[in-house]
């Protein structure tokens, strides 16, 4: 396994960072305190991570491409040789990898309140509060000053959520409403659930919130729980979020599901990649020391995995024999 | 009658102050580096901002400020006005105006009179019988 220290940017894969920008600086900066202790905990974005994860997301490219609503336009068609076909699929493949770059996984911000004035003598003067913006272009949203007089008097910096209402007003971002969708509150995600669109739901929240606001936080677990409970894990492969929904599974110690449906697709690589993520992450558990020790491979890994950490074993082991049956009747034939 | 894009003028220096906008019964205010010479709502140098006075469905008035442009500004020798200065001050760039201090204790001793002048005729005609 490769060294699972972070060692600050460099850990990063650079199309990652130059994608995420302040969002990846941010992370990090609180990956770097904790990994000066001894055994740094694998973080979301460490090179190894993202490798497995990204291996696991798959590439079809059938349904990364698919078309999205836009203006109606007649299809364009195009005569083209082998060797100009094989040059547009790897251009394909490319812009593809782009469209697959996974979003940040960041712990929930801590809630600003830090008074900066207090004068009491106003009381009473004002009946609302006024918030003041600073609106210079040139400074980032992240330190820009955003600061509300309360009809108190007192002068407190802005919470995060009228922060991302200023701003919004004042640089209005594609896709993003200044008032957050009715759509993000819980009761209603149980419609979208049921009509099967994750995906889009998710598209709308990365567009919606930051990566590290509870709303973004709340809306993606209940979505990766939904899809956990139903099984509906194909629907976010091939997509961007499908890195996430694993991180968040492998976390909380959840694979089964995921497993089982891995291995009735016949993904072999993707649920031993799987495997190799949760012993990254749990090094303590048996499985990951048998798995050291004896440096095993393939069906093996996941047989042992399967008998010491998975809840729902029966079910996987049927899944293998299947999984194994298939194997062998297709090598016969 | 002359063309007005060019306007020279006697005298006169650059404020930063409110220009008025909006329609009836909705005013908007512009926070603008202009001529003092100019007519209120006319040709500015530049906007540095604005002033929503009405307050919006989460019960605040919004207010956007430009503070590098309003720092050159200033640093170019524009006066401000009254208002601008009172705003200002409320959002804590310059230090409290004086008159928002003074407009607060008037109109605390205006209520403590008005309470006074309350109770006290209450008293009266009650103590009376």
């Amino acid at each position: 396994m490769a060294a699972l220290g972070a060692r600050g940017c460099a850990a990063v894969p650079a199309r990652l960072r130059a994608l995420w920008g302040p969002h990846a600086r941010r992370g990090l900066a609180q990956d770097v305190g904790e990994g000066k202790a001894a055994k740094a905990k694998p973080a979301f974005t460490d090179e190894a991570v993202q490798t497995l994860l990204y291996k696991m997301t798959g590439l079809d490219l059938h349904k990364v491409f698919r078309p999205v609503k836009k203006e109606l336009k007649p299809p364009q068609y195009k005569l083209m040789t082998e060797a100009q076909l094989q040059e547009a699929t790897r251009k394909a493949i490319e812009e593809a990898k782009t469209r697959l770059v996974m979003p940040p996984v960041l712990d929930e911000r801590e809630p600003i309140d830090d008074v900066l004035a207090e004068d009491k003598f106003l009381e009473g003067t004002e009946t609302t509060k006024y918030i003041f913006t600073d609106i210079t272009y040139s400074t980032p949203h992240r330190e820009r000053f955003i600061v509300v007089r309360e009809p108190s008097g007192v002068l407190r910096k802005a919470t995060w959520e009228e922060r991302d209402r200023m701003i919004q007003i004042f640089f209005p971002k594609e896709g993003r409403r200044v008032i957050p969708p009715v759509l993000f509150k819980d009761e209603h995600l149980g419609n979208v659930f049921q009509q099967d669109r994750h995906e889009d739901l998710l598209n709308m929240c990365i567009a919606q919130f930051e990566p590290d606001s509870p709303d973004y936080i709340r809306v993606h677990h209940r979505t990766y729980d939904d899809i956990d409970k139903h099984g509906k894990y194909d629907l976010l492969r091939s997509t961007r979020h499908f890195g996430g929904m694993v991180w968040y599974l492998v976390n909380r110690k959840r694979t089964d599901g995921l497993l089982i449906d891995m291995l009735n697709r016949d993904l072999l690589d993707d649920a031993t990649s799987l495997v190799e993520l949760y012993h990254m992450l749990h090094p303590e558990c048996q499985s990951a020391k048998e798995a050291k020790g004896g440096n095993l491979q393939g069906v093996e890994l996941i047989k042992v995995f399967v008998k010491t950490e998975s809840q729902r074993e029966g079910y996987i082991q049927l899944a293998l024999q299947a999984y194994e049956e298939a194997m062998a009747t297709s090598t016969a034939s | 009658a002359g063309s007005r894009l060019l306007k020279g003028y006697r005298g006169g220096h650059v404020v930063i102050r409110f220009a008025l906008g909006g329609c009836a019964n909705r005013p908007f205010f512009r926070i603008v580096a202009a001529h003092s010479k100019r007519a209120r709502d006319g040709k500015y140098l530049e906007q540095l901002g604005c002033l929503d006075p009405l307050p919006n469905a989460h019960g605040e008035r919004v207010a956007g400020l430009n503070l590098e442009r309003l720092r050159y500004w200033l640093g170019c020798g524009a006066q401000l006005s009254r208002p601008a200065e009172k705003l200002l001050g409320l959002a804590g760039f310059l230090p409290l105006h004086p008159m928002t201090v003074t407009g607060a204790e008037r109109l605390a001793q205006r209520r403590r009179r008005e309470q006074q002048a309350g109770t006290a005729p209450a008293d009266g005609p009650g103590a009376a019988p």
